[in-house]
């Protein structure tokens, strides 16, 4: 990734880690219109970046979180969605004026979260996958007593704002397009970004270097949780209401975006571009599945193969690019 | 107001009974709620349910104690674990709703074993001694396309929204429903995705699989999936189909909107969560001694057009439309069993 190795612009291009998720979306979903003999191509396309949206909101702060190195994985982002969710929901009670309030009440429950997180990580020395597992249930407990069950439309500001088009491509699409861009810089261009990079190479290292890891490491695990209770917001507003379960598949999601988009498991490397091919991917694959009509197990298991394929291939050519 | 609907739904079987038994027998025997998941809304009103139909029981003194038990992690041996403590502690019948229906079979049976009443309902177990109070989901499939068959006697091109993949109410509600279309030839599934019973998931799976689709006229569900598909296809611009609906209060909401604005039709079917109450009872009858047979039948609380609002009205926000059982309902599913 140092750009000194001279090759030409295509051999440039086929070496960045986010190609594959870009082409396996463009595959599945050439596949699913030569199925559909070009019926509904551009519905499908609208579709995918709709749903993908909300996968890129979370995956980008799950993306900061594994890069920090082995071990290192947010597992309570479902349930900060739903508690977001929820919360801001209830608080709102369907009243516009109420906008900012909620908002600030969905992202406050995301900072309390990550604060909570990193606290179990770091004073009581929990694993960071047990850490946020088990605040999941007491997040996911709160959410439950908060509301129980209940189902409160969203103002109808952000339902319109959440569903509303420009040219054909849903308006928080653009939005979520946008921050990434932002969070590409501050991953590529900011001492923060460079920080989380250094850390998940060797945390040694970067202590050395003079890189603050604890308060990398904090701000990483709170800007996940943000993001999350981020997306507990916009979905809810997209969809007409929180719901208990309604972040339940976004906990494998997450990481698979984060992995099929060319980020590195094992931490200090990671890429903005190929979240956004890998939601789309993971869209477009389930949408073909069901267009072929295929039975449910069959679905899951093509599911599993696609995607360790592409995890395959994308981790050869890494491999390549490093060796 | 509650009752007024459990009698619209329990119509096949009106079989009165007048004499109540006295409840004095049970006064000093203890019942604990067994219970899996809590995680969504229909579990949350059944454990409410639970809550107020046994408080009251246990005020009147029909029973000692009536207390509920919810696993954190929906997992089999985590539930088989709760069971031992359940019998440990002294209970004298255990309500389950099951993980698995073998995967607990041992746990029930070291129940059974010392002599604890196990009746396991909606999650039913297959343990010969327990006693199960199940749905028949099969039949609730059917019945959708035969209400359809009504509906649009020309037939025409269905879409199917399925459970969560590898659960037998997901099977079984399935295969009514493919039941019913092979003997209703003028219906095709012309798609079939798995909406989880979540509407945010439905929605998202019917918006990938619509583009690809012809016309289609009507949605058979499972119930929590019935709301999403309505955005889905509003969200596509298309025309709305009939989408049979699963009791949930925003699918309810979403059907009055439609019906006082266009007229729109269709029906709503599902299990209500205070089955729980009725399996309460039907413990409570054992341990008095009465004689029951071990496999019982849930009537399913099925909205129409005409009781609608009706149905609403008794629908607290973001629940599920709800029956309360009785003592007397339970004899009576009883009676109708022998």
């Amino acid at each position: 990734m140092t750009g000194s190795r001279p090759a030409s612009a295509l051999g440039r291009l086929a070496l960045q880690p986010w190609l594959w998720a870009w082409l396996g979306a463009l595959a599945v979903w050439l596949a699913t219109i030569a199925f559909t003999r070009g019926q509904g191509a551009g519905e499908v396309l609208t579709a995918a970046f709709t749903f993908g949206t909300f996968f890129v909101i979370v995956a980008i702060g799950q993306m900061f979180v594994v890069t920090l190195g082995p071990g290192n994985v947010d597992l309570s982002i479902p349930a900060t969605m739903t508690l977001a969710g929820t919360v801001a929901m209830k608080l709102m009670d369907g009243d516009n004026g109420m906008l900012a309030v909620g908002l600030l009440a969905a992202l406050g429950c995301g900072l309390a979260v990550g604060v909570f997180n990193y606290g179990l990580i770091r004073l009581l020395a929990i694993p960071p996958i047990i850490a946020t597992l088990s605040s999941s249930f007491l997040v996911q407990s709160t959410a439950i007593w908060t509301n129980r069950g209940l189902r409160i439309k969203p103002p109808s500001a952000l339902a319109d704002f959440a569903t509303a088009k420009l040219g054909g491509l849903p308006a928080l699409a653009l939005c979520v397009i946008a921050l990434a861009g932002v969070m590409h810089i501050v991953l590529t261009r900011t001492p923060y970004g460079r920080a989380v990079i250094a850390v998940g190479q060797n945390p040694r290292a970067a202590r050395f270097a003079g890189v603050d890891v604890d308060r990398t490491r904090f701000v990483t695990y709170v800007q996940a949780a943000l993001f999350a209770a981020l997306c507990g917001f916009c979905l809810a507003g997209f969809s007409g209401g929180a719901a208990l379960n309604m972040g339940e598949e976004y906990l494998l999601s997450s990481i698979a975006v984060v992995v099929i988009g060319g980020t590195s498991v094992a931490g200090g490397f990671a890429n903005v571009p190929g979240l956004w091919g890998a939601a789309l991917f993971l869209f477009l694959l389930v949408t073909m599945l069901n267009t072929f009509g295929l039975g449910a197990g069959i679905r899951l298991i093509l599911t599993g193969l696609i995607i360790i394929a592409v995890i395959v291939i994308a981790g050869s050519s890494s491999r390549k690019r490093e060796g | 107001m509650k009752s007024m609907i459990f009698a619209a739904a329990a119509a096949g079987m009106a079989v009165s009974f007048a004499a109540t038994p006295a409840p004095a027998d049970t006064a000093d025997k203890r019942i604990a709620l067994s219970n899996n998941y809590a995680g969504n809304s229909w579990r949350q009103a059944m454990l409410r349910s639970w809550e107020t139909v046994t408080s009251q029981a246990v005020a009147d003194g029909v029973v000692a104690a009536a207390d509920a038990f919810t696993t954190a992690e929906n997992q089999v041996t985590e539930q088989a674990a709760q069971i031992q403590n359940l019998i440990l502690q002294g209970y004298d019948a255990i309500v389950l709703n099951a993980a698995s229906p073998e995967g607990l079979n041992g746990a029930v049976r070291e129940a059974c074993g010392v002599g604890i009443t196990v009746v396991s309902f909606d999650g039913v177990v297959s343990e010969p001694c327990a006693w199960r109070i199940a749905v028949d989901f099969v039949q609730m499939g059917k019945d959708e396309v035969l209400y359809l068959a009504e509906r649009l006697p020309e037939g025409g091109n269905l879409l199917e929204i399925r459970g969560l993949a590898g659960v037998f109410v997901d099977d079984a509600i399935s295969s009514g429903i493919h039941e019913g279309v092979a003997e209703n030839p003028q219906f095709q599934i012309v798609g079939s995705v798995h909406g989880d019973w979540a509407q945010d998931v439905a929605q998202k799976a019917v918006a990938g699989i619509l583009p690809s689709l012809p016309e289609v006229h009507a949605v058979v569900t499972q119930g929590g999936d019935g709301y999403g598909a309505a955005q889905a296809f509003k969200a596509a611009g298309r025309p709305t189909p009939v989408i049979i609906m699963g009791n949930r209060h925003d699918e309810l909401t979403w059907w009055k909107e439609q019906k006082d604005a266009t007229g729109y039709e269709t029906m709503s079917v599902s299990i209500a969560p205070g089955v729980s109450t009725l399996a309460f009872w039907v413990a409570q009858q054992i341990l008095d001694g009465a004689e029951v047979p071990k496999d019982l039948v849930v009537p399913f609380l099925r909205i129409d057009q005409d009781t609608l609002e009706e149905g609403l009205a008794d629908t607290e926000p973001g629940g599920v439309a709800n029956v309360l059982y009785s003592l007397d309902d339970a004899q009576t599913v009883i009676a109708t069993a022998q």
